[in-house]
């Protein structure tokens, strides 16, 4: 979040740069000051023709934060970020940017810049004139647009290629041209679909990087889209999770890792170990039986649902949170019977493959921790911490394999 | 030579039998041409380029040609912009469609094509018709038999090689460069004028001179709807050559047209270099 003298100056700056006839009278741009940078999402559904591809989204976000929505390709979250920048209008429900209503005001006046997933650069224009673009249509004057422009260019890390054509540009440099060309307008809010996707993977850290400081310089709300949790995870203040057209979960990443709000959220950000089981006994513990025998977990384990006995559960494990070790196992610990079947190291850590309850589990430990008296193929003791365990409902569709359920 | 041409068969040469005769057939043709054009019964004479150069009318029908396909080539681009843009606009269910209907006129012979353009524009055609019949004119308008009727027939047997010209260029603009630019503040307006013209513009230059290359060698259209006096270089080169049978004063004339048509290139592409000066 920028302190509150940042976010003035930039409010102040924002205000001189908009045309008079923006959306936005003067008393209400006084109201809306601490609006600005500021989306309200209310109950918003987009359909094309009978298939919904967003259903009742509500989300609020912050001003200045660094928001994130992340889901598989088809969950909405392009749809999402295009109802924001205008391009769509929503079947249901109401978007308000800076406090203000976005119904009926058309993409060119709201107070947004977009960076899109193939950049969309003017391929007749050079670098300079593509970031004069915005500030050429506003009707500037020359030297205040050279200025502007020269002072982005700086920022984003361009300095000398002002003349250069976008043809002769590398991937990355394409990137800072694009993020250049919306934020020399200081839109409120800069919305981002998937832009780092079609870059390798050195470029892209490097380019997360800069990103997350431009946006804590600029104190600009961005509005991220990826499918990538790793890059949501390394830039995020806030995480949507998306899927299926619904809002998931909204947290901060470390949040949305630590305490997944189902099991869809869980298996997506981060890995998972998943036992399928059955609830045998409800209580202040919660009974579980799975293929390698019954477990207790304390009810709080349960997230998102009340189980009943009988329910079809999934007994969640990050992990780090599964043990292996030959000494002295704690007492309050889950035990079950397991076998390593492989070591790999990655440096810091070491990733375990085991064998337990019929499938296949992963351990991480750190490699300096890890049992070095166990062989790929020996029997070992796998144990857990029960309350590091999550118990979270089937997804929907997957019931049938829960077990017990298989024919 | 390389090892890969050497293992090919022999039987596979006879594939280049065709492209032998074609390109063979072509190159007699031109040195024919020449030949035809500077040497006349045996000896070199230059007679019919110094004709040319001595009838004033001579040179009228080559200036005629020349300016005609000019405001051809212009008025089948500006035509041709607006099908372009709605071509591009409808979307891949109906851009299809739609460039058949542009395309159906040259499923009719040019000829045909004429004669209707004769029903419309004679003095007893369509147009004059109706005009006479609300009482506005007296004396019929002349439509056709002069320049006006060869610019309107090749305007319009030519427009479709203008769509689908300036169309390919739409169609190569980026898909959402248009959504970059509202974001950016323009309204559809702004962008049409600051992105999508100036990237359809290469499209507009091509088409251009495609049509005023076609325009320049046309036959048929100027033969059927111009005038007696007013002569088309395209036109006169046919009468030569099917009528009288002076293959040499049509080979002067075609030479002489062929170097009009290379310098008119020539130009043009200065031109356009310049007009689309750093666009990549």
């Amino acid at each position: 979040m920028p302190g509150p003298a940042l976010g003035n100056a930039s409010a102040g700056l924002r205000a001189d740069n908009r045309c008079p006839n923006q959306y936005r009278n003067a008393v209400s741009a006084q109201l809306n000051e601490r609006q600005i940078g500021a989306i309200r999402i209310e109950a918003v559904a987009k359909s094309y023709g009978d298939t919904e591809v967003l259903s009742a989204v509500d989300l609020s976000i912050e001003p200045g934060s660094f928001v994130t929505l992340l889901g598989p390709s088809g969950c909405g979250k392009t749809t999402l970020l295009r109802l924001i920048a205008g391009f769509i209008s929503p079947s249901r429900g109401r978007i308000c940017i800076d406090g203000a209503d976005m119904a009926g005001i058309p993409t060119q006046r709201r107070p947004i810049g977009m960076v899109f997933q193939n950049l969309a650069l003017f391929p007749h224009l050079n670098v300079f004139e593509n970031i004069a673009y915005g500030l050429q249509l506003r009707h500037r004057p020359k030297d205040e647009i050279a200025r502007r422009v020269a002072q982005f260019i700086e920022i984003v890390g361009l300095a000398g290629l002002g003349e250069r054509r976008i043809a002769q540009l590398s991937g990355g440099q394409k990137q800072r041209v694009a993020l250049a060309r919306s934020l020399v307008l200081e839109p409120s809010i800069l919305l981002l679909d998937e832009p780092l996707s079609a870059l390798d993977l050195q470029l892209r850290k490097q380019l997360q990087v800069a990103l997350k400081d431009i946006q804590r310089k600029l104190g600009t709300t961005f509005v991220f889209v990826t499918h990538d949790q790793e890059e949501a995870t390394l830039m995020s203040d806030t995480i949507v999770v998306m899927s299926q057209g619904r809002v998931q979960q909204v947290a901060n990443p470390s949040t949305i890792y630590a305490a997944p709000a189902n099991l869809f959220v869980a298996k997506f950000v981060g890995e998972l170990n998943e036992l399928p089981a059955r609830v045998t006994a409800v209580g202040t513990s919660l009974a579980l039986q799975t293929e390698a025998g019954e477990m207790r977990v304390p009810a709080s384990a349960a997230q998102g649902f009340t189980p009943a006995v009988g329910d079809a559960a999934a007994l969640c494990l990050r992990p780090e949170s599964l043990v292996v070790s030959s000494g002295e196992v704690p007492a309050h610990h889950v035990r079950l019977p397991a076998q390593l079947v492989d070591v790999i190291s990655l440096g810091p850590v070491s990733r375990l493959v085991l064998q337990a309850a019929g499938r296949r589990l992963t351990s991480i430990v750190m490699s300096e921790q890890r049992p070095r008296d166990l062989a790929p193929g020996s029997p070992c003791s796998l144990h857990f911490d029960p309350d590091k365990a999550r118990v979270y409902a089937p997804l929907a569709g997957a019931s049938a394999r829960a077990f017990g359920e298989a024919a | 030579m390389n090892a890969s041409a050497e293992r090919l068969p022999p039987s596979r040469l006879l594939l280049l039998l065709p492209v032998a005769i074609v390109l063979g057939l072509f190159f007699t043709s031109v040195v024919m041409l020449f030949s035809n054009a500077f040497i006349e019964r045996g000896t070199v004479s230059l007679r019919y380029f110094q004709q040319i150069l001595d009838r004033p009318d001579y040179q009228l029908a080559f200036l005629r040609t020349v300016l005609s396909s000019i405001v051809v080539s212009f008025s089948a681009v500006l035509l041709a912009y607006p099908i372009a843009l709605l071509l591009w606009r409808a979307g891949d269910r109906w851009r299809n469609q739609l460039l058949i209907v542009v395309l159906v006129p040259w499923l009719v012979s040019l000829v045909v094509r004429s004669y209707g353009w004769i029903i419309l524009l004679g003095p007893k055609g369509f147009i004059n018709a109706m005009l006479a019949w609300i009482g506005v004119l007296d004396e019929p308008l002349p439509l056709m038999f002069n320049d006006f009727g060869i610019i309107v027939g090749l305007t319009h047997v030519l427009m479709p090689f203008a769509v689908i010209s300036i169309l390919s260029s739409l169609l190569a603009i980026e898909s959402n460069l248009e959504e970059a630019s509202n974001a950016l503040g323009a309204t559809g307006l702004q962008t049409f004028r600051r992105v999508v013209l100036p990237l359809s513009l290469p499209g507009a230059f091509t088409a251009l001179m495609v049509v005023y290359l076609a325009c320049i060698g046309a036959i048929v259209t100027p033969l059927l709807l111009g005038g007696v006096t007013q002569k088309f270089v395209g036109s006169q080169i046919y009468q030569e050559v099917m009528s009288t049978y002076n293959m040499n004063k049509g080979a002067a004339w075609s030479l002489c047209l062929l170097a009009i048509s290379f310098l008119s290139l020539v130009l043009f592409k200065a031109i356009e270099r310049r007009a689309l000066r750093g666009q990549a």
